[in-house]
């Protein structure tokens, strides 16, 4: 049996198709996502809500630190598993619709030019992660945050009030040297910097204790906090709809700590993302009321329903989504972009990443009782 | 034409002739390890890639680059677009290509390239990082290859341009020169309107803002139709032939920066149509 939709199984479906549609650039419907009305985007809360869902594996039953450790690291080789999967699925994609319409620019897309064209090291890249695919980064960053997990589980289990101002103290510490992992061998960095980005998964992990600590101290504060987070949220859309972005070259030294950025997840967009958290944290709930309503209340429970099971499911649906927005960018290469093929693509991605998700419980379904919820 | 402007171009005509040839000499080195054999004195560029020279945009100044040479002996390029991500059958990247070239043909010179390329982006993403890395790179130089994404995107050509213009202003504003790349070849696309239309976007707006494009498509175009004659072949198969392109793009890139360093005053000649 499955468990019943929570907030954060819900948000983390709404992130996934938000980013399935995020990977399609030029798509009709991706001018209406997140990103276009909030600095931060649907990446920022499915590492944040990773953090949230490792607080509740390790407090959902009783487990030694030892056996969170390992299954943190059991989860981190299940994630690599499934980016080394995906990525050779999409270079097979783009080989065979090289051959398929004849045309070797396919070759080239999204950084594969030299698994075709330099195959010998950039094999190694592709399996040390050093060699990303483009709009395939997401996981990559995952794979090490969930390898630092285990030391972070560590501290919270023995110096829990140490475990944020030791992350927030290395995320300045990259933010002023720009600590960030090299690329190879293609020359460059990681898009999604994970020394930087670990700052999330720790703040998703502590905002989720609610009996202690920050997540306490949050939670007492509520109110005020979501009355400072509305003129935030507010600003940060103005700031995207209307390209108030600052120019990045008037900020004084350290830059990081004053400019927009999302390979170092900077401060402004890491606080515009937290105030979204805490203005959209009561969401969920009146989503729920909404679909107790007549007529309506049926879509809407359909719908809550839907996201949670694709949450329940993130990582089948989002390895099945990034190959759908592959598909969706060869289907719209070869087809060309109208709002007609762009509807069509993203209705049935939706409806194939449902379908993944469905497919994936179907063992679950006929389980007497509910799995743990997983990172 | 005022005799001390002739004489002043005419001493940098022979100093880009001069820089030319070492350009030259550096691009067979880098290019093979053996004997420059297929170079010409004429060109700046290896003997299989100049037929595909001809395609490339006029000269354009590069006044930031310049003085960069002139005061620091320090260049430093930021490299953004597919281009830069491209590794040679050798091993090393075209971003280390261009390098070396630059280094051999400016002599004195410490030239860094830093890649900042993000395989896919469109232009109008690329534009806002962009300015982000302007601010913690400090170029001199912004080599962009742009317009293929947009392309296959369906990017409407106008807001494409819009993006472009708006971004060459922006850098210029901020005394960064740019030398932008044009759109990837494959015979494929030599009837895709979309993908005309968007090539002839960007080189028309490069124009308007007199920035130097490398017109990659078409250079390309030209040299498989003299290999295709029984010209200097470049490589057997596609993904061969690929990976020499982008190392005639290195050479096209290095000889733009060259001679965009010395053609402060140089009459602008009608870009190639």
């Amino acid at each position: 049996m499955t468990r019943q939709p929570n907030a954060v199984d819900f948000w983390r479906g709404f992130a996934l198709i938000t980013i399935f549609i995020d990977h399609i650039p030029g798509l009709f419907y991706a001018r209406y996502t997140l990103v276009n009305v909030s600095i931060a985007d649907a990446a920022d809360l499915f590492v944040f809500l990773a953090g949230w869902s490792i607080r509740l594996m390790a407090e959902g039953r009783a487990m030694s630190t030892r056996d969170l450790m390992l299954r943190l690291l059991a989860r981190a080789l299940e994630l690599y598993a499934a980016q080394v999967l995906i990525t050779m699925l999409a270079i097979a994609m783009l080989a065979g619709t090289a051959i398929k319409l004849s045309n070797p620019l396919l070759l080239e897309w999204h950084n594969a030019a030299s698994v075709f064209n330099d195959p010998v090291p950039t094999h190694i890249g592709l399996a040390a992660l050093t060699h990303q695919l483009g709009y395939f980064d997401i996981l990559p960053l995952y794979v090490v945050l969930m390898l630092m997990a285990p030391l972070f589980a560590l501290i919270d289990r023995v110096a829990a009030n140490w475990l944020l101002p030791l992350s927030l103290g290395f995320y300045v510490i990259v933010l002023v040297f720009r600590l960030q992992l090299p690329t190879w061998p293609v020359e460059g960095t990681w898009f999604f910097n994970p020394l930087a980005w670990q700052v999330l998964l720790v703040l998703g992990f502590v905002m989720a204790k609610d009996n202690a600590g920050p997540g306490l101290w949050v939670r007492r504060h509520i109110v005020a906090i979501r009355t400072a987070a509305i003129p935030i949220v507010i600003l940060g859309a103005f700031v995207v709809l209307l390209d108030w972005w600052p120019d990045p070259t008037d900020v004084p030294n350290p830059k990081l700590f004053f400019i927009v950025d999302k390979t170092f997840v900077t401060p402004i967009r890491l606080i515009q993302f937290l105030a979204v958290v805490a203005v959209f944290s009561l969401a969920f709930r009146y989503i729920r009321r909404a679909a107790e309503w007549p007529y309506l209340g049926a879509v809407v429970g359909s719908l809550i329903g839907m996201f949670a099971m694709l949450g329940r499911n993130s990582l089948y649906v989002f390895c099945v989504g990034s190959l759908l927005s592959l598909s969706a960018q060869i289907v719209r290469f070869d087809l060309r972009g109208t709002v007609g093929i762009d509807t069509a693509v993203v209705v049935l991605g939706i409806v194939i990443m449902a379908l993944t998700a469905w497919i994936a419980e179907s063992r679950q379904r006929s389980r007497p009782a509910a799995s743990p919820q997983r990172s | 034409m005022d005799s001390r402007i002739a004489t002043t171009l005419t001493a940098r005509c022979i100093a880009a002739a001069l820089v030319s040839l070492g350009l030259m000499a550096g691009a067979a080195r880098a290019q093979s390890p053996s004997p420059p054999a297929d170079s010409a004195p004429a060109s700046s560029v290896s003997k299989a890639c100049q037929p595909g020279s001809v395609a490339l945009a006029e000269e354009s100044a590069l006044p930031n680059v310049a003085v960069a040479l002139a005061t620091r002996k320090k260049l430093r390029i930021l490299a953004f677009g597919a281009a830069p991500g491209r590794v040679t059958a050798r091993g090393g990247g075209y971003t280390a290509l261009i390098e070396q070239m630059l280094e051999r043909a400016l002599k004195g010179t410490d030239v860094t390239m830093v890649n900042r390329g993000v395989s896919g982006e469109l232009a109008a993403s690329a534009a806002v990082r962009m300015k982000t890395q302007v601010a913690l790179e400090e170029p001199d130089l912004v080599l962009w290859q742009v317009g293929t994404n947009d392309a296959l995107a369906s990017v409407p050509s106008d807001e494409f341009a819009l993006t472009i213009k708006d971004q060459i202003d922006w850098l210029k504003r901020h005394k960064v020169d740019v030398v932008l790349v044009g759109l990837q070849f494959a015979n494929q696309m030599l009837r895709d309107a979309h993908y005309i239309e968007v090539r002839e976007t960007l080189r028309r707006v490069a124009a308007q803002e007199n920035v130097i494009v490398i017109r990659f498509f078409e250079a390309m175009q030209i040299i498989n139709r003299v290999e295709a004659r029984g010209g200097p072949a470049i490589e057997p198969d596609e993904v061969e032939q690929s990976d020499a392109g982008y190392n005639c793009l290195a050479q096209y890139v290095a000889r733009a920066i060259t001679l965009g360093v010395f053609a402060k005053n140089m009459p602008k000649r009608p870009a190639v149509q």
